[in-house]
């Protein structure tokens, strides 16, 4: 396992609302990946939560850092490109 | 018939205020208040006990959820699964369990998280909602732990009248075909209740502070007409609805119809209304989490106009505030929504929103060939109205107009001559500022009985002042849906009314049977009275007379 870094835009006109932290939450648990969510040099977020990553106060327009602790680049990859599908609203 | 065990002596009469025209017999269905939660406790179980516990009453939640959502369908179904994910959601659980290991209780325990979760979502507007939702889940998960009851539970089978304090939208959605009467002790005419009881035909009374000593197995009369309920009643003492020969005249003004949507216009069209007199647009807004192009817009106005009855369509453009949040506007929290931006006012912020709707609607309109009118909620001023007059013209061939809800436009529509083409009369937010009463407090019911002097003496001066500056007037609130008082507006010199679709035929009726002169007298009777209840009395009495 190794740690991938990838980055995400939030088009939503609402931000990182209840719907998109949903679905990346289903997503995340659904691959069994220990996956985290947060600005650049703040405090990040486990998206195993709704909650947690709605308490982010994400707005339109912000651009997020995605970890994910993953065995291969290609699978982080695929992760983070249904995450930013999630993120267009 | 069963009689009454209860403190209340057989014939006593509770006085209220009546919702429709249609009396009911039938046993009292009392629904409680809910019972409150108990205070947040240390356990004298242990960690694993409450554990348990809180799994399995968030397990009872989720389940209840599952139900509901399979009871509305797919539409709807959505908003429970976003629910229950927050009702499961892993940290939320955790943070719990964290207080279970301080020794509180499953409830307690559960309770402090959602509040630390509430907070750290508060304060911004686009989480309000999902607050509440929180908080609502966090009341049934401890109402199941303590075994309080959170839903109303009615009876499915059989004839209730139920009477509780008021009903909220989540428990009128719950009303089974068993409830055939309502009553609350609390809540006015505009009141939800109130709304939903009319435009199902439900017999009711609101605001009647006696029913508090109803209980369950007595059988009362439900009078509307009457504004009251009588214990022990029987269907044949109920107060008649002034019946009103049909003379197949045509009414003495025009009756339009409230619409809303798709499915309002063609009940309007079925009740023979004659055209729309309030087009209220915000349905198309409301649920869209993005603002719809104009394309999107003038499709859905299209299909609407197309369905309007016969007769000019009066379209009102977006009426939303802090309390009827558009999601994509992203309105900030007010301490006061009803004194707050809405309506017009949100062109500050919004102009390109309203001139985009008003786009959309011109083109619906030449689409279509319908006569097509504008008018503007929430205005405040002579300078205002023409803004949004010479906004609307610039953009489409519209008559133009604006909403009378405010005392101070009534002062300057003297002043308004040459610039409009028409008012109309919004009665329930008018009582509301006029009265400086609540719409959604339900104990100041009593001050927007649209009967109260100081309303009709409002709407005299509106219909006269109007008259003099060329302008047409018509009122499109609640009130017109009353027929006594359709006869009375007419009376008072107004062009129009607009009533539910529901009530179009009844309106149609009074105001067919009813010759000019006549309106006008009752008008002129009404205006001196001092008291609500003595010019509500004097006008059944006088319509009564005339048949």
């Amino acid at each position: 396992m190794a740690l991938f870094t990838h980055e995400v835009t939030v088009l939503d006109p609402i931000g990182l609302h209840a719907r998109p932290a949903g679905q990346i939450v289903k997503l995340v648990k659904e691959s069994e990946l220990d996956v985290q969510i947060g600005r650049p040099g703040e405090e990040f977020a486990k998206a195993n939560s709704a909650l947690r990553l709605m308490a982010l106060k994400i707005k339109t327009g912000e651009t997020l850092t995605l970890t994910v602790e993953a065995d291969s680049e290609a699978t982080a990859g695929e992760i983070a490109a249904q995450i930013q599908e999630f993120l267009k609203g | 018939m069963a009689s009454s065990n209860g403190t209340l002596a057989q014939g006593s009469v509770l006085k209220g205020l009546g919702v429709g025209l249609n009396a009911v017999v039938a046993e009292v269905f009392r629904v409680a208040p809910m019972q409150a939660l108990p205070a947040r406790a240390k356990s004298t179980k242990s960690v694993d006990e409450e554990r348990e516990s809180l799994r399995s009453a968030i397990g009872a939640v989720g389940a209840h959820l599952d139900a509901l959502g399979a009871k509305v369908g797919s539409t709807s179904a959505e908003i429970f699964d976003a629910l229950k994910f927050l009702l499961e959601d892993d940290e939320l659980f955790e943070v719990a369990e964290g207080h279970l290991a301080e020794g509180w209780t499953a409830a307690a325990a559960y309770g402090m998280a959602v509040d630390e979760f509430a907070e750290l979502l508060g304060g911004d507007p686009d989480f309000d909602e999902r607050v509440k939702d929180l908080q609502d889940l966090s009341k049934r998960v401890q109402a199941e732990i303590a075994g309080i009851k959170v839903n109303l539970e009615l009876p499915i089978e059989g004839s209730y009248v139920i009477v509780g304090e008021d009903f909220s939208p989540a428990d009128t959605a719950q009303f089974t075909p068993a409830v055939v009467g309502v009553i609350t002790i609390s809540g006015g005419p505009t009141s939800h209740t109130a709304i939903i009881c009319r435009s199902r035909s439900i017999a009711a009374v609101v605001s009647c502070a006696d029913a508090v000593d109803l209980v369950d197995g007595d059988v009362v009369l439900v009078d509307p007409v009457g504004d009251r309920v009588v214990v022990g009643g029987e269907i044949s003492s109920a107060t008649q609805a002034i019946t009103f020969i049909e003379t197949g005249r045509e009414p003495i003004i025009p009756v339009r119809s409230n619409i809303g949507s798709l499915e309002d216009a063609n009940k309007a069209s079925a009740a023979n209304a004659n055209g729309v007199g309030l087009f209220r647009t915000e349905l198309l807004y409301l649920s869209a989490t993005s603002q719809p192009d104009v394309a999107s817009q003038s499709a859905s106005y299209a299909e609407i106009l197309t369905a309007a009855p016969e007769g000019p369509i009066v379209v009102r453009t977006i009426d939303a505030g802090s309390d009827k949040p558009v999601p994509f506007l992203h309105m900030p929290h007010e301490e006061n929504p009803s004194l707050g931006v809405r309506g017009f006012r949100l062109i500050r912020e919004h102009r390109s929103f309203i001139e985009d709707q008003l786009h959309s609607i011109e083109i619906a309109r030449a689409h279509t060939n319908r006569e097509v009118w504008v008018m503007a909620p929430m205005i405040a001023t002579a300078g205002e109205a023409r803004e949004f007059a010479d906004l609307a013209r610039s953009i489409g061939k519209f008559k133009v107009g604006i909403m009378v809800e405010t005392p101070s436009i009534v002062t300057q529509i003297a002043d308004l001559k040459g610039q409009i083409d028409f008012l109309s009369v919004g009665t329930n937010d008018l009582s509301q500022y006029l009265f400086a009463a609540d719409r959604m407090n339900p104990a100041l019911g009593l001050l927007l009985n649209p009967w109260q002097p100081a309303l009709i003496r409002t709407l005299a001066r509106i219909a006269s002042e109007a008259e003099a500056a060329g302008i047409s007037s018509g009122v499109c609130g609640e009130s017109a849906s009353d027929p006594a008082f359709a006869v009375v507006l007419a009376g008072l010199g107004f062009k129009s009314v607009s009533a539910s679709a529901s009530q179009v035929g009844a309106v149609r009726s009074a105001l067919s049977a009813t010759s000019v002169n006549d309106a006008k007298r009752i008008a002129a009777g009404a205006l001196e009275f001092s008291t609500a209840e003595e010019a509500k009395a004097f006008v059944t009495a006088e319509l009564s007379n005339l048949n």
